[in-house]
This record gives structure tokens, sequence and C-alpha cells, in this order.
């Protein structure tokens, strides 16, 4: 059953004369965990928007074709339904602070509050979301004396709080450090071996090979490629085009060239890398 | 006109709102540490006005004018009409299309002035009896001995007073918008009212030119009620 | 700096524990009685046996002397002064200079004027100091008001001191820069503009990303909102409230009778 599914999805931003997206067509089925990688400004966040309902009725604009996700026809839905079954986090910590609360526990109760969750079960589900992402210890912290990766962790929990089916990851750590990066995929991790359904825009190569059950190449506004990790990552047709490669793929790659390298599958992480080479 | 206001009032402007009240805070204490002769506290008001409409404005104006009494001067508490006027006023303006050019802006900046001047002086002359604890009140003062009216006195204050700060506001509050970008501003509820119809440099020699010759005339003015 | 902006102080006093609204009304009534009595000792009575005690119920003394003498009292003594020296109220002249001649009436006037004020910004720093933002805010909307409100006041509070920090790091890069902030009027001016530039479109730009960031949240919801906190409204907050604006309706009947 697809809980995503978008068919020949066209969409232009106001007072634009590109569309963003070009015919679309993607389903995803629960469970999925769907990387999207493309060069700036093919469309992913466009797309990550899309599915989380912010384009068409945040963004305005024109749209073409049909998006469906979790039951909702977007056509037929509002903003204020949509968010309830699907999350979005993105990649500026600090912006997603709502800043309308003084402790990291009552900004994770804020979205709760909004959508008239009875307080008991309010209280519950905040003590739950915390422990799951391991921020327990930040609960009578403001949030706005986090470092990066805390209040990354801090704005997904204040997601999940609100027990979407689907979670939307628009470059979720491409403003954090290492120790950031680490923490905030620990707990996307956490997330999709508990079945959340997750698409992510990512670059970060080695970690989509780690995590992603599927990853969808986008390039100006169409799907390029859309597979498993292994192939999609190591295709040829990703030169080039300003896609993320992983370095051992583009070393092997050339190493192909002059025999150097035999297998006919590319290596995406280093032990692939040290694995493959011909001695 | 429920419907109308309530579509001014998207999440964009909620979240402008509280950026325009701290962007009136921090400019208003930025120039009292450089010590200049004006306000320019309510270029956030103007700007939420502008793009957001009358009522978002008179909002900004009134929240920010009762926030700096909480944080910093509690005097600054009742004058909040005045500031719930000045974003009401701006917006409105606006709407009749007088923020897409400089001299426009300037127009509008001189309407506020007049509005302002007239809001306070109830609230001067009820509260206080005319004379406040603000500096220009050594000018009401002088006025009351040639033997005007408390309210002429503070009235006449208010016009001389306040075109210059105002007018400099709305000029401020026009830059800025120029300075967004179109996409931007496109989200907010009255982004028309910013589109603008030649906002070149030669009217803009001519709006500073005006605000250059307002000085003056109120700096012949004073001169001559001091004098005389 | 200050990581947020608030006059609040943390304890458990009698006043910390009245429900908002009744400190609301409580205020009112300072102000109000303080405004409509035609007495020009009425203020100072209500500082000496309503304000100061009111600062020791609520365990807030240290912090309200500390703002009554940094902020108030000059602020009403300037008031006091530009009152007395210039406000033109017949009567017999005390002195002159220059084109100022005070009066007995005009020292009563300003007296009264500089008084008044006092209490009102006494009152409202005392409901400050006693009051947390957010408690204060859960239960007005609780009470009605629109939750958007509630959001607007916090998150300025709370955006105040790091704008003000921004503006700090401007000035100090610009000075390091070579631009002057203390020296000619035509100076001065100019270093305004590359001073606001950054700072206003700095804080611009993060606008919309947070529109969206409390979107996702259900900032639109249509639903009937709930509260996580509790704040409790007690048959002597009630009490408090109905006796305070029979007072009030009382001073004005009075007013009204005397006149």
């Amino acid at each position: 059953m697809a809980i995503v599914n978008l068919k020949n999805v066209t969409y232009k931003y106001p007072l634009t004369d590109m569309p963003a997206l070009k015919g679309i067509n993607l389903r995803v089925n629960k469970g999925e965990f769907v990387a999207l990688i493309g060069p700036n400004g093919a469309g992913k966040s466009t797309l990550c928007y899309t599915i989380a309902g912010f384009v068409p009725h945040f963004f305005k604009g024109e749209i073409a074709g049909s998006v469906e996700v979790a039951g909702m026809m977007s056509s037929e839905s509002n903003l204020h339904e949509w968010v309830l079954n699907v999350g979005l986090a993105f990649q500026n910590p600090f912006n997603q602070i709502s800043g309308a609360k003084y402790t990291v526990f009552e900004e994770l109760a804020f979205g709760l509050e909004n959508i008239g969750v009875p307080r008991g079960e309010m209280i519950q589900r905040v003590n739950d979301a915390m422990e799951l992402t391991g921020i327990s210890d930040l609960a009578d912290r403001s949030p706005y004396s986090l470092s990066g990766g805390q209040q990354q962790r801090v704005a997904l929990t204040s997601i999940l709080v609100m027990q979407p089916k689907v979670l939307v990851l628009d470059e979720p750590t491409s403003q954090m450090d290492p120790i950031g990066t680490r923490e905030v995929f620990g707990v996307i991790r956490t997330m999709a071996e508990r079945g959340m359904t997750v698409i992510m825009a990512e670059h970060k190569v080695e970690w989509i090979a780690n995590f992603a059950s599927r990853v969808v190449a986008l390039h100006d506004g169409e799907i390029l490629l859309d597979g498993r990790p292994t192939e999609v990552l190591t295709s040829d047709l990703l030169t080039g085009k300003g896609f993320p490669i992983s370095r051992y793929t583009s070393v092997a790659r050339k190493a192909k060239e002059t025999g150097l390298w035999e297998q006919e599958r590319l290596p995406i992480k280093l032990d692939e890398a040290v694995g493959g080479f011909k001695r | 006109m429920l419907d109308r206001i309530k579509k001014d009032f998207n999440t964009m402007t909620w979240v402008l709102i509280p950026v325009a009240i701290a962007i009136n805070i921090a400019i208003g204490q930025l120039v009292l540490v450089l010590k200049l002769p004006v306000y320019l506290d309510s270029i956030g008001t103007v700007l939420v006005g502008v793009i957001c409409g009358p009522w978002a404005g008179a909002l900004t104006g009134a929240l920010s004018n009762i926030i700096w009494g909480i944080a910093i001067d509690p005097n600054a508490l009742p004058w909040w009409p005045v500031a719930f006027f000045i974003g009401y006023m701006a917006g409105r303006m606006a709407g009749w299309g007088f923020f897409k050019s400089w001299w426009r802006v300037v127009v509008t900046g001189f309407v506020i002035a007049l509005t302002a001047a007239v809001v306070s002086t109830p609230i001067a002359v009820y509260l206080y009896g005319g004379i406040t604890a603000s500096g220009s009140s050594f000018i009401t003062a002088y006025l009351l001995q040639t033997g005007q009216g408390v309210v002429q006195a503070v009235l006449s204050t208010g016009f001389l007073v306040e075109p210059v700060d105002k007018i400099t506001t709305a000029m401020l509050a026009f830059a800025i918008i120029q300075g967004l970008s179109q996409r931007f501003v496109a989200r907010f509820p009255r982004p028309e009212n910013a589109s603008t119809e030649g906002a070149n440099q030669t009217q803009l020699y001519i709006a500073v030119g005006v605000v250059v010759l307002l000085v003056l005339f109120a700096a012949f003015m004073l001169r001559n009620i001091l004098g005389g | 700096m200050h990581e947020r902006l608030s006059f609040f102080v943390k304890r458990d006093s009698l006043i910390h524990r009245l429900n908002p609204l009744t400190k609301i009304v409580l205020v009112l009534a300072f102000i109000l009685v303080a405004f409509i009595s035609p007495y020009f000792w009425t203020p100072s009575l209500l500082i000496i046996f309503g304000i100061i005690p009111l600062s020791y119920l609520g365990g807030v003394v240290r912090s309200y002397f500390r703002a009554a003498l940094r902020i108030i009292l000059p602020a009403a003594g300037f008031l006091f002064i530009m009152q007395a020296l210039f406000q033109p109220l017949g009567g017999e002249e005390l002195f002159r200079i220059w084109f100022l001649h005070p009066t007995r009436e005009s020292l009563e006037f300003a007296f009264v004027n500089a008084t008044r004020i006092f209490v009102m910004v006494s009152s409202f720093t005392i409901f400050l100091l006693t009051t947390h933002p957010s408690e204060l805010m859960s239960d007005l909307t609780r009470r009605g008001l629109p939750g958007q409100f509630a959001y607007v006041i916090i998150s300025t509070l709370q955006i105040l001191p790091q704008m003000q920090a921004k503006a700090q790091t401007i000035i100090a890069a610009q000075r390091a820069r070579g631009l002057d902030t203390e020296s000619s009027f035509f100076k001065r001016a100019g270093s305004l503009f590359p001073l606001v530039g950054p700072l206003v479109f700095g804080s611009l730009v993060e606008v919309e990303e947070r529109a969206i960031a409390i979107e996702a949240r259900g900032f639109t919801s249509t639903r009937v909102k709930t509260s996580l906190h509790e704040i409790p409204d007690t048959t002597a907050d009630k009490l408090l409230r109905w006796a305070l604006a029979t007072f009030i309706l009382a001073a004005l009947a009075l007013r009204l009778w005397l006149s």
C-alpha cells in the first residue's frame, strides 16, 4: 500500500517561469526509507515541501497532477489537517524553534497544545518522545541555550510528538558539525527502525548507503533514477551533473578505466572499496 | 470586512510582528545611544502596516509600545494609542497606493506625523497636563508662556517635532522593503502595497531634499519662537 | 545579557500564587484610584500603604526598590521638575528664573501627577516581578485571548535580547572598522545605516522558515487549544477580584458625588 503517491506532478513557484518539478511520479510504501539526492536547484526541497503539503498550500503557485499522502488528497485538504499526518523538519535548527516557549518540555508540547491534545496525554507523549530521542535531560533548558545538534534533535522530537505517519526531512544535518550530525542521524535511525516512513533529502552519501532502502535522484525537477542505494549511488548517470558521489566510488570508477578495479559494481563505502581493489 | 482582516493575519504576519517589534526597539535604542534627535522607533510598525495591512500595523505599534514600557522604560506605556495609529495610518496610506515611490512615501510619512501629533495630544493633556517627560516639552512650555492654550501648545509641538522623525521612518521602511526579494514579500497578505513604480535615484534625491527643507523649516520656526 | 527578557523573579509568595487576572485587576485598581481621586495625597498613600507592603508580600522588595530607584523615581522626578517649573498655573509665585515661575499650585499639580505616574508604574512593576510571562499568557489564552497573541508576546520577549546582542556585535564590528559612534552629528547619523542593514535583513530572513516550522506544529489548527500548564484560579482569587471591582466602583461613585 503506497503511503505516498505522486502522479505526474508539475509545480511552478509564483513569479517564476520554469517549473521546479516536472512530471514527478513517485510511490513510497509504508516503512520505506527514501533518500533524495540531487544538485542544488534540482527540486529536492520543493519535493519535500510537496509531500509535506506546503506546496501548494503555503507557497501558492501552480500545481498539476495528483498528490496523495496517507489517505489525504492535496487538492481536497487544508494545510493544518495535512501536518497532522506528515511531519517536516529542515536544515536550520534555530529557525525551527517556535519562540513561544521558555523550556524544551513546553516547546515539545507546543504542537500538541495547538491541536487540542488533553493535558494528561500531552505530558505522556512528550515524555515518551524525549526518551525515544534521548533528550530527556534537556527538558528544563531554554531551547535557545542549546547547541545546533541539540536544537535539531528537539526540532525532530517536536515533530515526532505529533505522531505523523510520514516524516519528511530536508537536509537535516547540513548545518551540523560532525557530533551534531551523528546525534541527528541517531534519532532518524531510531525512527526508521520503528517502522516510520521517512523521506530525506541528503548530501552525505555514506550515511545514505547505511540507512536508506531506496534512493531517488532528482535532476532539474525530474526524477533521473529511482532504485536501490547500491545501484543508484554508483550509477554512471550521476557523473558530471553536480550529484554528491562517494569519493570511494569516484576513485574506483577512475581505477576501473585502468583495470585496477575489476568488479562490476563500484563501492560506496570505505570497507567495500578496500575489499575490492585488485591485489 | 472581518474576512479581510482575518486574511491580513496569516502565519507570516504573526511571525513577522515579533521581529518588527524587536526591530523597533533595537533601532530605537540605537538612536538613543547615537544621541540623534529623533525616535526612529516605529520602522517595524510601518513595515508591518504596509505589507500586512492597517490592523496588523496597529497591533504591532501597540504591542511594541507596551513591550518597550515593560522591558525598558515604563514611561512609554501610556502612549500606545499613538503607536497604534502610526501602524494603522501606514497601512491605510499604503492601501491607497502611497508607498510605491519615494515621494509618495514622504507624503505617507508626513500624514503619519500629523496623526501621531493629533493622537498624542489628548494623552499629554489629560494624563500629564501638557508637560510630559520628553525633551519636546521644553517647546510646549515656552508656547504655554506665550499664552497659548494647553491643547494648542501641545499640538503645535507635535506638528513641529514629528514630521522629520516619521518621514525618515517611512523612508527607511521603504528602503527595507526595496531590499527584500519579491518572492519574500509575496508571502505576506498585502504585497501589492509594496510593488514599486519607479523607485529611482532622482526621486530619492527629491525626497531627501524635501526632508532637508523640512528640517530647515523646523529649525527656523524654533528660532523664531524661542527668540521672539 | 539576560538570556530571556522578563522582570520575573522566582518566589513562592502570596502574590506569586495569585491568579494572573487577579493581579491585573489589582493593578487596574491602583491606577484607577490614583487617577480618579481628587485629593493630592491619595497616590502617596497608595504608595506607602499599598505598593510597598505589596512588595513585601510578594517577596520582591529588593528587586522593586532597585527598579524604583533606577527607573521609576528618576522618571517621576524629572516629570515633577518639568511640571513644577513649566506649568503656568495661576497663583502666588514662589520664585522666578528666566521665563520659569513656579507657583504653589503648579507644585501641587506636579506632585499629584508625578505620584500618580509613580503608582501606575510601580504597581505594574510589581505585577511583572511576580508573574511569569508564560503563566500570564496561558491564563489569558484559557480565558479567550487568541493563541496568536500569546505567541507574539512571548516570542517578542525572547527575540529582543537576541536582537540586542546582535546589535552589540554589529556595533563592535563597525567600530573595529573605524566607524565612530561618538563624533559629529553627521557622522553619527551616517553610521546608522551600516548598523541597521545587517540587523534588519538578518532577522527578516528567518521569518519564512519560522512560519513554516510553526505551521508544521499546527499553529493554524482550527481545533480547540489545550494547555500544558494548569493555572489555578481559587475562590479567594474570585472573591478578591469582586472586592476590587466593588472598590473601584465605589471610588468612581465617590468622585462623581464629590464633584
